[in-house]
């Protein structure tokens, strides 16, 4: 045994002391909702105890416009990209995508909390506090410099999406392929989630022109925007309270390109990407179909999927021109527009919000 | 002359590093750092623009200047004081303090990204106060990664004594405390300045970056991160010169200390 073994244990284990100290408080029970609560109940009850969670990063304006329906303070904790919080209970009500995060906290499957009937969710479309979130983005500039580009990306996209939405199933299983984050069953899960989304609005109406920017959810997501978007630079703060949906939104592209009689004409720019907000899953498996399918070079365009991740900023990365398209929520777009960059949603893929915020009943 | 050659090379110390700064502030405002760099002013705005951000803003960045402060000082001192005492510890038993704290350098290489979300994981038990177990967690990571620089040198300062100093002490009949005391403390003095110049500016490094994975949402840190995923680029830089003023002004602070205490030494 060398020497110096003994003295590094001693000193090894001075630090984990340390570090034990702060963990060895024991963790007190927590009480849970009744499943007859009402939403006003819970989310009072839960954010006088400081104990509503969101990522924060963009993500936050719908739980805050929650939070001021029922009159409570706008803030909340932070909430890691796993859902360790909620399931130790430093988060009473955690903020969820219906297609991804309360898939891991109801299901069994590898990475799963297996939570199944014994949460319940606040969604909110019900609350009326909806955003919108996945598009599909680019330039302002970009768009008017190659319209038949833009054109054919959206429908051959749109084609994608048609075809992943009527079958689920092989959606999941192709962007499972194209490389996935997450088991092949949370794909098939969130294939089917995802597809709730694409095809009904905020009001639970059937949505059948898949990716049509609807202006009146879009009005509302401008409004919540306005209300809840807080930015420190007095500048962008004033713009953004000026911008209206024609700063945001160009549904030209959509409507050609969707019309019955379409002619969309010769892609002035062949070789295109598209940024994801996201690493690879099935939120973005239209895409990942018209690639496969090859709607995409049928289209006459050569398209290459970069994914996301952390924390990607799509907006930045199609401003800069690394991308001609992405994938982002619209209050993302909004900020950034306020911001200074000249971004144009182009289509509207999902219909309504998928974020709830989740929480555990008492048996 | 040769007094005169001194205070140049004093004055030029100084001098030059502001030249430089005063060089690149002319280059980025008038444009000509942006050709260079092939940037665009909305991605790095020009510095009137931070500035005007800042003016604005500075009850609010000064709240979170404070709480990145209280992180990267409270780590530090509480780093500090442990590597010191483990210093103490490996001088007293040398025969294995030294390889001990070779292994406890190991510490040093663990990225500060992968030891905050632990950190965060370990003390949600602390407070039910999000604020306050968050401000323990990110304490907790400068402090570790404070303590090693620490306990390297004070081991050295402790140890690497003058042998004619040791033998003095030895004729005298001192005791080991006695040659504690009087001469190994004291000889260890300009060692944790050596060390406090390596984690003044790592503080404030750790302090930032352990914000990002914090559970409450405040700090300088923790506003570049917010405002460069909402592309508000003006004020993420904002936030970036405020973070780079922290560091600079804690180390002329600590500039300043090492030449009152160290004054008439080498």
């Amino acid at each position: 045994m060398r020497k110096g073994n003994k003295g590094a244990l001693m000193l090894t284990s001075l630090v984990m002391a340390l570090m034990l100290v702060v963990t060895a408080i024991p963790a007190t029970a927590a009480t849970y909702y009744s499943k007859d609560a009402t939403v006003k109940d819970v989310v009072v009850d839960a954010a006088t105890q400081g104990k509503v969670g969101n990522w924060g990063l963009g993500n936050e304006y719908e739980i805050q416009a929650l939070l001021s329906k029922y009159g409570m303070p706008t803030t909340y904790l932070s909430q890691a990209f796993d859902m360790d919080g909620f399931d130790d209970d430093s988060i009473l009500l955690a903020s969820a995508m219906t297609y991804n995060e309360l898939g891991l906290v109801k299901n069994s499957y590898q990475g799963g909390y297996n939570y199944g009937d014994k949460v319940k969710t606040i969604d909110m479309n019900d609350e009326g506090v909806a955003m919108l979130e996945d598009n599909i983005f680019t330039t302002d500039a970009f768009a008017k410099a190659n319209p038949n580009t833009v054109k054919a990306f959206l429908a051959a996209s749109v084609k994608g999406w048609a075809y992943a939405c009527a079958n689920p199933e092989e959606a999941a299983q192709i962007v499972y392929k194209y490389g996935s984050s997450v088991s092949s069953d949370h794909q098939l899960y969130m294939a089917g989630e995802v597809k709730k989304l694409v095809e009904t609005d905020t009001k639970g109406n059937p949505v059948t022109a898949y990716g049509k920017i609807d202006d009146t959810a879009m009005q509302q997501t401008l409004d919540l925007a306005k209300t809840y978007i807080k930015l420190t630079d007095s500048v962008a703060a004033d713009k953004l309270q000026t911008l209206t949906l024609d700063d945001i939104r160009d549904s030209s592209y959509f409507d050609t390109a969707t019309a019955a009689d379409a002619t969309l004409g010769t892609p002035e720019k062949t070789d295109v990407s598209i940024q994801l907000k996201w690493l690879p899953q099935a939120q973005f498996m239209g895409y990942y179909v018209a690639l496969d399918k090859g709607y995409y070079k049928d289209a006459g365009l050569n398209v290459t999927i970069v994914p996301g991740g952390g924390d990607i900023s799509e907006t930045t990365a199609v401003y800069t021109g690394q991308v001609d398209f992405g994938v982002t929520w619209v209050s993302n777009l909004i900020a950034a527009n306020a911001g200074g960059m000249g971004l144009m949603e182009v289509a509207q893929i999902f219909q309504r919000s998928g974020l709830v915020l989740v929480y555990k009943i008492s048996d | 002359m040769r007094n005169w050659k001194e205070s140049w090379n004093r004055f030029s110390t100084v001098f030059y590093p502001i030249l430089f700064g005063a060089l690149m502030i002319t280059l980025w405002q008038t444009g000509i750092l942006h050709k260079i760099l092939g940037a665009d002013t909305f991605t790095l705005p020009m510095p009137h623009r931070i500035y005007t951000i800042i003016k604005e803003n500075l009850p609010v960045i000064m709240q979170n200047v404070q709480a990145t402060l209280i992180v990267a000082l409270g780590g530090l001192f509480l780093g500090s004081l442990l590597g010191y005492l483990l210093g103490v510890v490996a001088a007293i038993f040398t025969k294995w303090g030294k390889g001990g704290l070779t292994l406890a350098s190991a510490f040093n290489a663990i990225p500060i990204i992968a030891i905050a979300p632990i950190l965060n994981n370990l003390t949600k038990d602390v407070s039910p106060n999000a604020n306050i177990r968050s401000m323990v967690a990110k304490i907790l990571v400068v402090t570790i990664t404070s303590t090693v620089a620490m306990s390297v040198n004070a081991y050295r300062g402790l140890t690497e004594i003058k042998p004619f100093s040791m033998d003095l002490m030895r004729s005298y009949a001192a005791t080991e405390r006695q040659i504690f005391w009087k001469l190994r403390l004291p000889n260890s003095l300009p060692f944790i300045f050596t060390a406090l110049r390596v984690s003044v500016p790592g503080c404030v490094i750790s302090a930032l970056v352990s914000e990002y994975f914090a559970e409450y949402i405040v700090g300088v840190g923790r506003q570049i991160r917010e405002n460069i995923v909402l592309a508000q680029y003006a004020t993420a830089w904002a936030y970036i010169s405020v973070a780079c003023l922290m560091g600079i002004a804690l180390y002329v602070v600590l500039l300043i200390f090492e030449s009152i205490l160290l004054k008439g030494r080498k």
